[in-house]
């Protein structure tokens, strides 16, 4: 099982037990901070707040958004997802995947509903349509 | 005789005149032109514009922008897409094409699919830097030289010496060559 066996290189990243690992409403949050960095895969039921550096796979049942100033190389399965940083890496939404102004996006997008805004960067293929994916759909 | 020349001149000179914002137009300091396709609209083919352009029709084929393109209304767009600008798809807007902008703006509810190229990476990256492709041309060289064997025995020895040196260009000068006032031109005696 290589679920979770991402690789915490900071301290809150570490004690996401205490900090990162939020309930809120039911819905369990992981949240990175400015100066955390992660690196291998991640496996998440809830959301995934993205912050810092990260570098991986990141399959996240709930949202994921990247913060501004993060630099991600990952690839992202989520349900939505809102990017304010930089992203390498290929993109599979099963709702919606919104860029802000300030994003940086470099890699193949499968989604389902996209918005950009004016501002943002794109560079790699834009896919509409539903995710081919067994198991938990929509 | 003089008069006839002044009535010529005064009487095209208006007509000059009038012809004149056409021109201008095309100009890049010119009026830029702004076109719009209604939903009742279609194009099939390919669309150069000095301007912008707003779709709210129906558009098979390329759409090449100096301004901005606007995708709204109901406007589908099938086929690539460049705007030195910015290509906006509105929430009832349609896009199956590859897409090099400046600016994207993509509205939630837009229908959007293909390639996407901003900024200044050009296409195909990954590519690696191949030096100057002089293999395959003494290939080519060499077979009508072959064929011409029976017929001439003296032409293939002359025929590979123009191939085998490369001409130098215009502009590079080789300092430890010598530099004669003509270079003999051997391509031009063959012949």
């Amino acid at each position: 099982m290589d679920v979770q066996e991402a690789v915490a290189e900071s301290t809150s990243v570490a004690s996401a037990e205490d900090n990162g690992d939020a309930r809120r409403g039911g819905q369990r949050k992981f949240t990175m901070g400015p100066n955390d960095s992660l690196e291998g895969k991640l496996v998440y039921e809830g959301d995934v707040h993205v912050d810092g550096r990260a570098e991986g796979e990141f399959k996240v049942s709930g949202n994921l958004d990247v913060a501004q100033g993060a630099t991600a190389r990952i690839s992202i399965e989520a349900a939505n997802v809102t990017v304010k940083g930089q992203v390498e890496g290929s993109v599979n939404v099963h709702d919606k995947l919104t860029l802000g102004k300030n994003a940086k996006l470099s890699g193949d997008i499968v989604v389902r509903r996209l918005q950009i805004e004016d501002g943002a960067s794109l560079n790699g293929h834009v896919r509409m349509g539903d995710i081919e994916q067994h198991g938990s759909g929509g | 005789m003089a008069t006839f020349e002044w009535e010529t001149l005064s009487s095209t000179a208006p007509a000059a005149r009038n012809r004149t914002p056409a021109p201008a137009g095309n100009g890049s300091d010119g009026a830029q032109s702004s076109i719009v396709l209604g939903p009742r609209d279609r194009l099939v083919g390919q669309l150069y514009v000095e301007g912008d352009v707003r779709v709210a029709g129906t558009v098979e084929g390329g759409l090449e922008v100096t301004g901005s393109v606007e995708i709204d209304d109901g406007g589908r767009v099938t086929g690539p897409v460049t705007a030195q600008d910015r290509l906006v798809v509105g929430r009832s807007g349609s896009l199956v094409g590859d897409v090099r902008v400046a600016r994207l703006v993509v509205q939630d509810g837009a229908t959007f699919s293909g390639k996407v190229s901003m900024g200044k990476q050009v296409e195909a990256p990954p590519k690696p830097v191949e030096p100057p492709v002089a293999v395959p041309e003494p290939v080519k060289a060499e077979a009508p030289v072959k064929a011409e064997v029976p017929a001439t025995v003296a032409e293939p020895v002359k025929a590979p010496v123009p191939v085998k040196t490369p001409q130098p260009l215009k502009g590079q000068r080789n300092p430890q060559q010598f530099q004669s006032p003509k270079p003999p031109d051997r391509k031009g005696k063959r012949r």
